[in-house]
């Protein structure tokens, strides 16, 4: 018999324990993938068009932006082709606005789970970011074979795209706990996401390239993590130049301080969802 | 033997204000964001242990604050002040099929059920074809659980957490529901659990389960723990405590009806000492009714309820019933022996004219059994007496060494 000893306290704000949380949602990772693999099946089950809707929605949403910002208005793209140009910034950028924007209603859309079954909270945001995980991957496909379609080469730097992505992903969970601590008490925040995605994606050079921003506003560009990643990533897959690395590096440091920060807040109240919900 | 869990002077303050905030006018808000609001307590300096391979009982009304412990053994929120030791794994067995996603198929919300509860999906897959023969749910097992009925999804949640290995295992009222071979296999679980020594943690207002059940009993009242001890003892406390705590049954009010309740009482008429009725007793039941005009064939039944609401038994004047003059009369039952075993039964008194029915009061009080000179278990006591012979049984009769004659006053 395992005499672990485990003992409740009330919460309490600590730094020091997130190594512990992390022992304990490694404890757990089974019932993330179970999670997971349960919103990927869930999503879109009982539709007609079934996983083809992890393909329609950026190839629409592409071709939308094309026709207004290529044939009504013309941003000047080089080379590259508008369609390519923005699907590649759009890629990425929907993995962020579709697992932000879930992840933030995980917790007070499963109270099911959150009123009757103990487990690290943090679960049930992350699961909603590794499923957008899985739609990233598939947009990916789309993207590399509209990419062939134009006959644009990959490069050597490709390889951006890895760490690229682990940044967006630790800012995305940074600011995804958050988001999903701060709506369980006050739901102002899921009211508010659909107009601050809005209002994050023009303020996001994902539609034009950042070199057309005017000087005077480009340091504020430099506090937006996103705007590293899109950056970031269409640099490395479609132009294959490497990405703006001091951009990228103050990208990283601002995602790791809000997602520890975020973390231990997130630990402070998980104890507390229940009485919310 | 050490402590399997310890609540150690655990409070809980609940502030019923939050999560209403969407009706709250922005000057109450802003009142409540200055000001704490006055927080419910639902448990208050509680303390208790509970030793390794012990079976304890939690009772109390609705409000003591049993679901409060569970829901803070079971994690699912935090204690306000004090702390909670818990030896080795715990698992909840709480208000089932809680953790079941509709649209999944049963051998999906296996898995998704099993991995909530922390067991590896290796552990899941192993015990699969157990828990699914557990179930019994069969051919049923690839097809969405929302097409289930709500028996099989009872069966299958309480298969998954049966096939859990927790050091300690809480339970809540799941004895309560499903039909009786289902509460028979769970009974059956239970106690091999016991048997294994593991530590349970009952919360129950199935008075009886807890007494067949623990081996000590802690009675929860406004968030204090009130008396701890034997099962039996306390409760009958419970009881107790319940009868003063209730309402006194109310028959007055305006007579609206043709005929009317207008009281039930009950007297032991074997004893002399006090008016409580026990076991093995005789027993008069009194119905008092008013009849606004002249009534025949009418009808008067007493239901008896076991505390978990199921009906015990009743008394009754017959389907051809009486005739009852105008103005206030009563009816008198008259039982030899009271087979009822020890406890509290709710009553609902009911008059009748078939096809109509003129007074049905709910729950309007109680009758309380005492337990009588033999201890009795089960559902009912059935009179009897016993002899002891010597030699092989024949059917003349052997010597007699001992007897006893209970038929009468046990």
């Amino acid at each position: 018999m395992s005499a672990s000893i485990q003992i409740i306290r009330p919460p309490s704000f600590s730094l020091r324990a997130l190594r512990d949380d992390l022992v304990r949602l490694i404890r757990y990772r089974d019932f993330l993938y179970t999670l997971t693999l349960h919103r990927i099946h869930v999503r879109y089950r009982q539709s007609a068009l079934g996983y083809a809707w992890a393909v329609i929605q950026p190839v629409m949403l592409v071709s939308i932006y094309t026709l207004v910002f290529n044939h009504f208005t013309k941003i000047a793209t080089g080379k590259t082709p508008y369609v390519i140009f923005a699907f590649s910034a759009l890629v990425p950028w929907l993995y962020f606005s579709n697992g932000l924007s879930l992840a933030t209603n995980g917790i007070v859309s499963n109270p099911s789970l959150v009123l009757r079954v103990h487990f690290p909270r943090e679960i049930l945001p992350l699961s909603y970011i590794t499923a957008a995980l899985v739609d990233f991957a598939i947009g990916g496909c789309v993207l590399g074979g509209a990419m062939a379609f134009y006959q644009i080469p990959l490069h050597g730097a490709v390889v951006w795209v890895l760490p690229i992505m682990i940044l967006a992903t630790i800012f995305l969970t940074g600011v995804a706990l958050l988001c999903s601590t701060v709506h369980v008490k006050y739901r102002d925040v899921g009211l508010a996401m659909p107009f601050v995605l809005q209002v994050w994606l023009f303020a996001t050079p994902v539609l034009y390239p950042l070199q057309s921003v005017p000087s005077k506003l480009r340091p504020y560009y430099e506090l937006n993590p996103m705007a590293a990643v899109v950056d970031g990533f269409r640099s490395a897959v479609v132009l294959g130049v490497t990405p703006d690395l001091r951009l990228l590096g103050i990208a990283f440091l601002m995602s790791a301080a809000i997602l520890v920060l975020s973390y231990a807040l997130f630990r402070r109240f998980e104890n507390t969802f229940a009485d919310y919900i | 033997m050490p402590e399997a869990l310890q609540f150690r002077n655990v409070t809980k303050n609940f502030h019923p204000r939050e999560g209403m905030r969407t009706t709250a006018s922005w000057r109450d808000r802003l009142s409540t964001w200055f000001e704490k609001s006055p927080a419910f307590t639902a448990l208050d300096h509680v303390s208790f242990a509970v030793d390794q391979g012990e079976a304890l009982g939690i009772i109390g009304h609705n409000g003591a604050g049993k679901s409060t412990v569970l829901k803070l053994l079971s994690r699912i929120t935090a204690p306000t002040a004090g702390e909670i030791l818990i030896r080795g794994s715990l698992s909840a067995l709480v208000e089932l099929g809680s953790g079941f996603h509709p649209e999944l198929t049963g051998r999906e919300n296996i898995y998704l059920n099993g991995s909530q509860f922390g067991m590896t999906r290796k552990e899941i897959a192993r015990k699969l074809s157990s828990i699914v023969e557990f179930s019994g749910i069969g051919s049923f097992l690839d097809v969405p659980v929302k097409r289930y009925s709500s028996g099989m999804y009872l069966r299958l949640s309480f298969a998954i957490a049966a096939h859990l290995e927790p050091d300690t295992l809480l339970l809540d009222e799941v004895l309560a529901v499903g039909d009786f071979a289902f509460q028979r296999k769970c009974l059956a679980r239970i106690d091999e659990l016991k048997r294994s020594k593991k530590t349970i943690l009952f919360i129950s207002h199935d008075l009886a389960a807890v007494e067949r059940l623990c081996d000590r009993v802690l009675l929860l009242s406004h968030g204090r723990i009130l008396r701890q001890g034997r099962p039996r003892e306390v409760i009958l406390e419970y009881q107790q405590s319940n009868l003063i705590a209730s309402a006194p049954p109310v028959f007055s009010g305006p007579l609206s009806r043709t005929v009317q309740c207008t009281g039930f009482s009950y007297r032991s008429t074997c004893r002399k000492d006090s008016n409580h009725v026990h076991t093995g007793d005789s027993m008069t039941v009194t119905v008092e009714f008013f009849a606004q005009e002249t009534v025949s064939g009418l009808v008067i039944n007493v239901y008896l309820y076991w505390p978990n609401g199921y009906l015990c038994t009743h008394l009754s004047t017959g389907a051809e019933g009486f005739n009852a003059e105008k103005g206030p009369g009563y009816v008198e039952f008259h039982c030899p022996v009271v087979n009822l075993v020890p406890g509290l039964f709710l009553v609902d008194v009911a008059i009748e004219r078939t096809p109509e029915i003129m007074d049905w009061r709910h729950r309007c009080s109680y009758l309380r059994v005492d337990q009588g000179e033999k201890a009795v278990i089960g559902d009912m006591y059935l009179p009897h007496s016993w002899s002891c012979r010597r030699g092989q049984r024949q059917e003349s009769s052997a010597d007699c060494i001992a007897s006893n004659s209970s038929a009468g006053a046990l």
